[in-house]
């Protein structure tokens, strides 16, 4: 099959940047070579790691032919050659330049230039980063197929305009609509009876001749006005997504033929500019002599502005969490502390001493159990932390989810629990500070996860309303494709941009969005940052539904998060300077006073562990822990970290949690 | 070369959480396997393209999260499906189980034009474990009860018969697309005609 394959360019130093941050690590790039290829079915780009180079010519493996899928799962350690090559070989890009619909390319003055492919089904591939040139070249053989216009809007950005005159005649040919003979389209489906069409011409010729001339129209418009090729027709993704969402609030474009765009005046974007983190010298120079945190608020400015030096990061995340209270002194921490320890191992001991003959009549508890069995299996295991087989971290990582379930049964354990779970026992590498902590965590986000999921619709109906007033013309575009209800923007939300940013990211942007600084809902305000840099990808490409889910879903790991960061406050600023601001807004925002009235009980949650029949138990014959015994303690209170209570979605979030209380599933 | 039309195939991937579904996935369209995919999130598709009866054809097959509460938004990825397969684990019968349901629900979701001749499959897959626990005579069972789904056994892991299940859906999809190819390009038409064929009736009185 090889030998079929003509190289028309090739290019080595090639690279992907897995890891943009740790330059020290030999992994962080992989080396490959990009080619333009002439197959037997098509002319193809593609680019290979290095490492599969030789071993795959030699096992003739060079048609991954027509899979043009890629997935995101980019992070990898290996231990054997093999399993090395495996990982690289996920990598490996191949796709035929027909199904180019535009691609990003950057070459700044003192770096690298790269370039991000883009495909018609939105599916987007990692910057391919030309460490030695090239990629000029690469884009003038690709000319020759392909025509390319520049997006007036981004400069950066470059649209494949569709045109192929091959397939517009044999298309036309197809359609035999303009044959000498006007017969000839009925003749042609009367001779294919497999078409299953004479069928219907004989009952009804009427509907048979005009659906063919709609054909037509369908086609000129296909070809001509609209180059998407693999689109679901309208009817069939138009109204029912917002039916299928009970819920949801979508204005529709109800006449989709007038331009509803009205510019919303927002005053200009101020720069904001990032800064460093937080210190431990700076840290220590907050703490007065009795060891409270003299100016809590500056603080949080500080962390907001640069995040934390990951050396004191899990004691400040203590605070960040609620595991301490800000205003507390070291003695009273000493007190907290040691009443958590011996909440959390209490709480353990309920599930760790139900027996298998317990379990057997106890359902629920053990699909959770099966739940959590899996997902602990598959969360981060390319993290050095949970990597290989038989790592001690995973119990842990599962201890502390079947402890939550104990802490928090009415919830139970959801999938995306553990994504959440898992950065947050890599900063504190401690069971029971890891418990607090993830358990503070979820107090801000557990109505995502509730059985109704009205925690997520309405967080993605608050992303709409921004955006309607944040750009208009992005959000009529996204509501007349199919994409109103925001559902591409789900992970993002469910597990807080878990999956979108690198690790050491995460971590950053977390602590950054726990100081509740601009606002609570600034995670939204990231959600329209990230979106606006978007905006003309999915414009100009006229992307509808699956292409812009895709293509959103695709560029997980590549978001420039301070870049991001900087754009959400400076859209935050410009949308509190806005004198009209609707009011639905300024509540996202939380630029209306809270009412009084609602006081989110972190109490629904406590009082449910004691609504289980799960009792403590004296006796810990199945505790194998033996150091959990001295934190055995007979008390019943648990103490909740909760200082901060969760009214973070303004008035309306607030009845949600409390009628999410009441499921049990 | 074949003509470059393409037809589009949506087929939808359901089942319980952990039954393989994006594993199953993977198989197929980029012939990879890991021991490390995370659960999914949201939804998800890949495109493969793939010849049936000597029509090329785009398969789009979605992954959607397996856990019940995220059903309720999963189920906007339902509508306009061509196929859909049902995963379970051969090694858990809870999840064999569950078919029923997941069944139901796609078709109360998705409402297909003909719900009883809609083209399923389903896999049981993980057969490469050696604690199996529903039978292939149990599993067959059932998919005969349905109206004689086609049923496949296989490993996503070793690469088991992925290819054969998917293909197999692929080919009914088509063999009702083309029943249906023309008159879903422009449904509308034809109600038009019933409505004004009445009237002619009525006149010719």
């Amino acid at each position: 099959m090889a030998s079929q394959n003509e190289v028309l360019f090739a290019k080595d130093s090639v690279y992907i940047h897995i890891n943009v941050q740790d330059t020290k690590d030999k992994d962080a790039h992989i080396a490959g070579r990009v080619y333009l290829m002439k197959k037997p079915e098509g002319n193809f780009i593609e680019w290979k790691a290095e490492e599969c180079l030789s071993h795959d010519i030699q096992n003739d493996e060079w048609d991954v032919i027509g899979s043009v899928g890629f997935r995101n799962d980019r992070d990898s350690e290996c231990v054997s050659m093999n399993a090395k090559m495996d990982a690289r070989r996920k990598y490996n890009i191949s796709f035929d330049v027909l199904d180019l619909k535009s691609f990003k390319r950057n070459a700044p003055n003192h770096s690298w230039a790269y370039i991000i492919f883009i495909l018609k089904d939105g599916t987007t591939f990692p910057a391919l980063h030309f460490h030695n040139g090239g990629s000029k070249a690469l884009l003038k053989e690709l000319e020759t197929f392909i025509h390319i216009r520049r997006s007036p809007n981004d400069q950066r950005l470059f649209i494949v305009h569709d045109h192929d005159p091959e397939m517009l005649s044999k298309s036309f040919n197809e359609l035999s609509i303009f044959s000498d003979s006007s017969s000839a389209y009925v003749q042609k489906f009367v001779s294919e009876p497999h078409k299953g069409f004479p069928k219907k011409f004989m009952k009804d010729p009427y509907t048979a001749t005009m659906g063919g001339f709609s054909k037509v129209t369908n086609f000129l418009r296909d070809n001509f006005m609209a180059p998407e090729n693999l689109t679901r027709p309208q009817s069939e993704m138009a109204e029912f997504l917002h039916e299928d969402i009970p819920g949801m609030e979508i204005s529709n474009l109800d006449e989709p033929g007038f331009e509803m765009v009205t510019k919303t005046k927002l005053p200009p974007r101020p720069v904001v500019k990032r800064s460093e983190h937080l210190e431990l010298a700076k840290w220590n120079s907050f703490f007065d002599s009795d060891g409270t945190i003299s100016q809590v608020e500056e603080v949080k400015e500080i962390i907001f502005r640069g995040g934390v030096d990951p050396a004191i990061r899990s004691e400040v995340w203590k605070f960040l969490l609620g595991f301490y209270d800000w205003d507390s002194t070291t003695k009273k921490r000493q007190e907290q502390r040691k009443r958590k320890v011996d909440d959390y191992f209490r709480m353990k001991l309920q599930w760790k001493t139900i027996s298998s003959e317990q379990e057997r009549r106890f359902t629920l508890l053990k699909e959770r159990r099966g739940l959590i069995d899996k997902d602990v299996m598959r969360t981060d295991r390319t993290h050095k932390f949970f990597s290989g087989d038989k790592n001690p971290n995973l119990q842990v990582l599962y201890d502390i989810l079947m402890t939550y379930c104990m802490y928090n049964f009415d919830l139970g354990y959801v999938q995306g629990m553990s994504d959440i779970l898992a950065p947050i026992l890599v900063v504190m590498e401690n069971e029971v500070d890891a418990f607090w902590c993830f358990a503070g965590a979820m107090e801000r986000v557990c109505h995502n996860f509730e059985m109704d999921q009205n925690g997520m619709k309405v967080q993605l109906s608050q992303i709409h309303k921004l955006m309607q007033v944040y750009d208009p013309e992005l959000c009529a575009y996204l509501e007349s494709h199919d994409s109103g209800n925001f559902y591409f923007c789900f992970r993002w939300i469910l597990i807080m941009f878990k999956r979108e940013f690198h690790f050491h990211e995460i971590q950053r942007l977390w602590e950054v969005i726990w100081t509740d600084l601009p606002c609570q809902n600034f995670h939204l305000i990231i959600s329209l940052a990230i979106l606006d840099s978007e905006k003309s990808t999915l414009m100009e490409n006229k992307f509808g539904f699956t292409e812009i889910l895709k293509h959103i879903n695709d560029i997980s790991l590549s978001i420039p998060l301070d870049d991001t960061l900087c754009k959400a406050e400076g859209i935050f600023l410009q949308l509190k300077e806005f004198k009209k601001l609707p009011k639905a807004v300024k509540e996202v925002l939380g630029l209306l006073p809270v009412p009084v009235s609602q006081s989110m009980e972190n109490s629904v949650f406590i009082g449910s562990a004691s609504n289980t029949d799960v009792k403590s138990q004296d006796s810990a014959s199945r505790v194998d822990t033996p150091q959990l015994m001295g934190g055995i303690s007979s008390s019943s209170s648990i103490s909740v970290n909760g200082s901060r209570s969760s009214h973070s979605l303004g008035g309306k979030q607030n009845s949600i949690i409390d009628e999410g209380s009441k499921i049990l599933t | 070369m074949a003509s470059r039309k393409k037809v589009l195939l949506k087929v939808i991937i359901l089942g319980d959480s952990g039954v393989g579904k994006t594993s199953l996935m993977n198989q197929y369209v980029a012939k990879k396997f890991s021991n490390q995919y995370k659960a999914t999130i949201g939804a998800d598709f890949l495109t493969k393209e793939v010849m049936v009866d000597d029509r090329l054809v785009t398969m789009q097959i979605w992954d959607t999260a397996g856990q019940e509460r995220f059903q309720s938004l999963g189920v906007a990825f339902y509508r306009g499906a061509d196929g859909c397969v049902l995963v379970f684990d051969v090694t858990m019968p809870n999840t064999f189980r569950s078919l029923d349901s997941w069944r139901d629900e796609f078709l109360i979701q998705a409402s297909p034009r003909d719900p009883e001749n809609f083209p399923f499959v389903v896999i049981g897959n993980k057969i490469d474990l050696e604690n199996r626990a529903v039978s292939a005579r149990r599993a067959q069972g059932w998919c005969h009860s349905k109206g004689d789904i086609p049923y496949f056994e296989t490993s996503a892991k070793e690469a088991i018969n992925v290819e054969q299940a998917f293909q197999a859906v692929a080919k009914n999809a088509m063999a009702q697309e083309s029943d249906v190819e023309l008159c879903s390009d422009f449904p509308d038409p034809i109600k038009l005609k019933d409505d004004q064929a009445k009237p002619r009736e009525n006149c010719a009185c």
